[in-house]
């Protein structure tokens, strides 16, 4: 189960700048979304609330039905545990090689290092970089990389998978084999992909939510970029 | 482990510094530590010891020195006053000189003259209990210590107050320092650290490798200053040996009925003494960089 909903939330900053302007949504259990809209229009600020990076000003945030925004509610750990995170840049460590660097994400867990070692094979294989595994990031392309990043993201028992820009420093060619792999997990995890990519959106005729000056503009299941 | 090694590896000099403070820190502490045992021992030697001797004309009688006895013990300024005979100075002597047959030879119990050892209830009644005793006609010669009991015991109060200072100045100094190359390795694994708890690492997951490489800093600093003193003890021994001559053991604060010899040092108060500094080296470790990643880690 990896439900999300957002009841209400609004988001200010210190500056005065209104990020989220009462924006109400609900994902179901494993469902794939695409979550657009111009830069400053508040799909990283989506993301960040929901991995607990920051709180709401007002309103609420569920996961599974439980508010990770209540008052009593301050494991952002636990919260974390659940999500697997993409990013534009990929984050990755490049004094560790790519198994460890898999092998992070359940490490932090402590999880015991024999179902780490069949996991990260596992999942390795998953994105086609098991013949690669002892490799330095920098030995590896960016598409590479991020192909990393998501095994990362995807590796033990996260439910959502939340994608902030991942194919944004892509060329086309890679940007539809990282595209393939996210096309994999439908189904199996709950997505969330930021992105700018109206191509992507338009051929894989996912749910929608374009959100502008910080409001969901529209919501549309098998939906388009629309701006 | 691996972690901590690798940390220790990209940051040569950082780790140097550390290393380096806590190494000067814990060798001083012990040095004062030993020293401060060392008077102190010396101290409680000297408190065991006669302070006043009175040796008696040859011809005076026992009756005569027994009533000086008397007198002394009734001024009340006396915790003991012990009456030694010509005959038993004879056999102390003999059992000092026993290795020497010729010295043996040439003394008999009548050149060897009668004392008296007084031991003053406090140190100021050292002088008034000498003077009274060489006023005395049958008294050929006091032997007084002056007051050495109360200028060991000002030496050793200073130099215990001064090393609790020192030491307590350089573990400061150790703590600072630690904590800020602690920081600067915390910057430098920044982008490491906020991705763990991205992916749900808790915070003391986070720190761990940061506390566990404090302790290792703190264990080894204590380890080496802890050999590199007994070393430098080693050498100075047989100095010690020939300044202490006549002086069988140092008990360390008088607990010698458990093993804590200071001079010459037993294995005992070897083992208890380095086990003391690695403590103490793990715990400035722990406390500097525990500080540093409650500041630096949230």
């Amino acid at each position: 189960m990896a439900m999300i909903t957002f009841d209400a939330v609004s988001k200010k900053y210190p500056t005065g700048v209104v990020a989220l302007d009462d924006v109400s949504f609900q994902i179901d259990d494993n469902e794939f979304v695409f979550l657009v809209g111009a830069s400053g229009a508040g799909k990283t600020t989506i993301l960040r609330l929901l991995l607990k990076q920051m709180e709401p000003t007002s309103g609420s945030i569920f996961i599974d039905k439980v508010d990770i925004t209540a008052k009593g509610f301050k494991d952002s750990t636990l919260v974390r545990r659940n999500i697997g995170i993409v990013f534009q840049d990929f984050k990755i460590l490049h004094d560790k090689d790519i198994f460890e660097n898999v092998a992070l994400s359940l490490q932090v867990t402590g999880a015991k290092e024999a179902t780490i070692k069949s996991k990260v094979e596992e999942v390795l294989d998953l994105v086609g970089l098991s013949e690669k595994k002892r490799m330095f990031p920098l030995q590896l392309s960016a598409g590479e990389l991020q192909r990393v990043a998501i095994a990362r993201a995807i590796i033990g028992d996260r439910g959502i998978i939340l994608a902030d820009e991942p194919t944004g420093n892509l060329d086309p060619k890679t940007t539809w084999e990282i595209m393939k792999i996210f096309k994999k997990l439908d189904g199996q995890k709950t997505l969330l992909i930021a992105t700018h990519n109206a191509d992507i959106v338009n051929s894989f005729k996912k749910r929608v939510i374009t959100v502008k000056d910080g409001k969901v503009q529209s919501d549309r299941r098998g939906g388009t970029y629309e701006l | 482990m691996k972690e901590v090694l690798n940390s220790i590896r990209r940051t040569p000099y950082q780790s140097l510094a550390s290393f380096l403070i806590l190494f000067f820190a814990l060798f001083l502490t012990i040095f004062v530590f030993y020293l401060t045992s060392f008077f102190s021992s010396i101290l409680s030697y000297v408190e065991t010891r006669p302070q006043v001797i009175a040796y008696f004309d040859v011809d005076a009688t026992e009756k005569n020195i027994l009533e000086l006895k008397k007198n002394i013990e009734k001024s009340g300024k006396s915790s003991e006053v012990v009456y030694i005979s010509q005959d038993k100075a004879l056999k102390i002597y003999k059992e000092l000189n026993s290795d020497n047959p010729l010295l043996l030879e040439m003394v008999s119990a009548n050149i060897l003259p009668a004392s008296l050892e007084v031991y003053a209830t406090k140190p100021e009644y050292l002088a008034e209990i000498s003077k009274f005793l060489d006023d005395e006609q049958i008294v050929e010669e006091v032997s007084f210590q002056e007051n050495i009991v109360d200028r060991l015991l000002t030496l050793t109060t200073i130099l215990r107050r001064g090393a609790l200072f020192l030491s307590g100045f350089l573990v400061l100094i150790s703590i600072v320092v630690l904590m800020t190359t602690t920081a600067f390795k915390i910057a430098l694994k920044k982008d490491e650290i906020d991705l763990m708890q991205l992916l749900g690492a808790t915070t003391f997951y986070v720190r761990k490798p940061f506390l566990v490489e404090g302790m290792i800093f703190g264990f080894v600093s204590a380890s080496v200053a802890f050999g590199v003193f007994y070393l430098l003890y080693a050498l100075m021994f047989p100095f010690l040996s020939s300044y202490l001559t006549g002086i069988p053991s140092l008990s360390f604060y008088s607990l010698d009925s458990y093993g804590l010899s200071v001079f010459p040092p037993s294995i005992f108060f070897i083992v208890l003494s380095y086990l003391f500094t690695v403590i103490f080296g793990i715990t400035i470790g722990l406390i500097g960089n525990y500080l540093s990643t409650s500041k630096y880690i949230r």
